[in-house]
């Protein structure tokens, strides 16, 4: 998976019902780059750092990512490996459940009708 | 991942002994055909499954060490967990009952002897059914008992 695809899909779980006017006022891209590149074409540096910022401060917000952040610190310090093989398996599991789902929603971004 | 998801799981019990196409899996499992389809990709580069002239169906030489991935008892264990967390999450109609009950020895053995009869009747059943009932119609039926002493000594146990 690209990085782009990668990044648009990251997007697309934190604010799932964005439409292009709302990417474009959250991450400061013009409206129509915005449908351009959901549409596949390739992203510039600064149009990826945007998007990203956007992300990293959703994520900022996000109290269960801290939270998760520091129960990950003290698992490393409490608990067995095999316990802690057992939550990454739980995770692991998790993601891939929902690498199926997702790629579902957002089939195949290259061979879009670029505009 | 070692293992299988529950959502590869399904995908290879529509498939079961036959040679199938997708629409036919996709119809058998209840999933969405994307899903699908990229589920049965992930078990073909896996080397579970094989693809000949637009039909699905099992491999029937898997390596023994791959076997044990799939069917082994950890990943039984955590197919079985994600199930039950999916089950006891949904909103949908189910039963769900989880007690402790104060059972003397001869109540117990009278249980036990219900839980038999029980497996008993669900395996009829199923043989009884499974070759028109698709695995997305087939419900999920599980039971358990232990002692609390037992298992609740199993979450403070020290590996």
């Amino acid at each position: 998976m690209s990085l782009q695809k990668k990044i648009i899909d990251r997007y697309r779980i934190l604010f799932p019902k964005d439409n292009l006017r709302q990417i474009s006022e959250r991450t400061g891209i013009q409206l129509t780059r915005v449908y351009r590149l959901l549409n596949g074409k390739a992203m510039k540096t600064h149009e990826y750092e945007a998007i990203e910022n956007v992300i990293k401060e959703s994520i900022k917000v996000n109290p269960n990512y801290s939270r998760f952040e520091n129960l990950f610190e003290q698992a490393s310090e409490t608990l067995t490996n095999h316990e802690i093989g057992e939550i990454a398996d739980y995770i692991e599991r998790k993601i891939e459940n929902k690498k199926y789902a997702r790629t579902y929603i957002y089939p195949v971004f290259e061979d879009a009708i670029i505009a | 991942m070692k293992g299988l998801t529950s959502i590869e799981r399904i995908i290879l019990e529509s498939i079961e002994n036959e040679q199938l196409p997708l629409k036919e899996i996709v119809n058998k499992s209840g999933l969405q055909e994307g899903v699908s389809f990229n589920t049965l990709q992930v078990l073909l580069i896996r080397g579970i499954i094989k693809f000949e002239k637009g039909l699905y169906s099992l491999n029937q030489y898997i390596p023994h060490n791959i076997n044990e991935e799939i069917n082994g008892s950890v990943a039984k264990k955590s197919e079985f967990l994600e199930i039950v967390e999916a089950l006891v999450g949904t909103k949908a109609d189910k039963i769900l009952c989880f007690q402790k009950i104060a059972l003397d020895q001869r109540d117990e053995k009278i249980f036990r002897a219900m839980l038999w009869n029980l497996e008993s009747f669900l395996k009829d059943a199923h043989q009884k059914s499974r070759s028109h009932i698709p695995v997305k119609n087939r419900k999920i039926i599980f039971w358990a008992l232990g002692d609390v002493q037992k298992v609740v000594g199993e979450l403070i146990k020290v590996y």
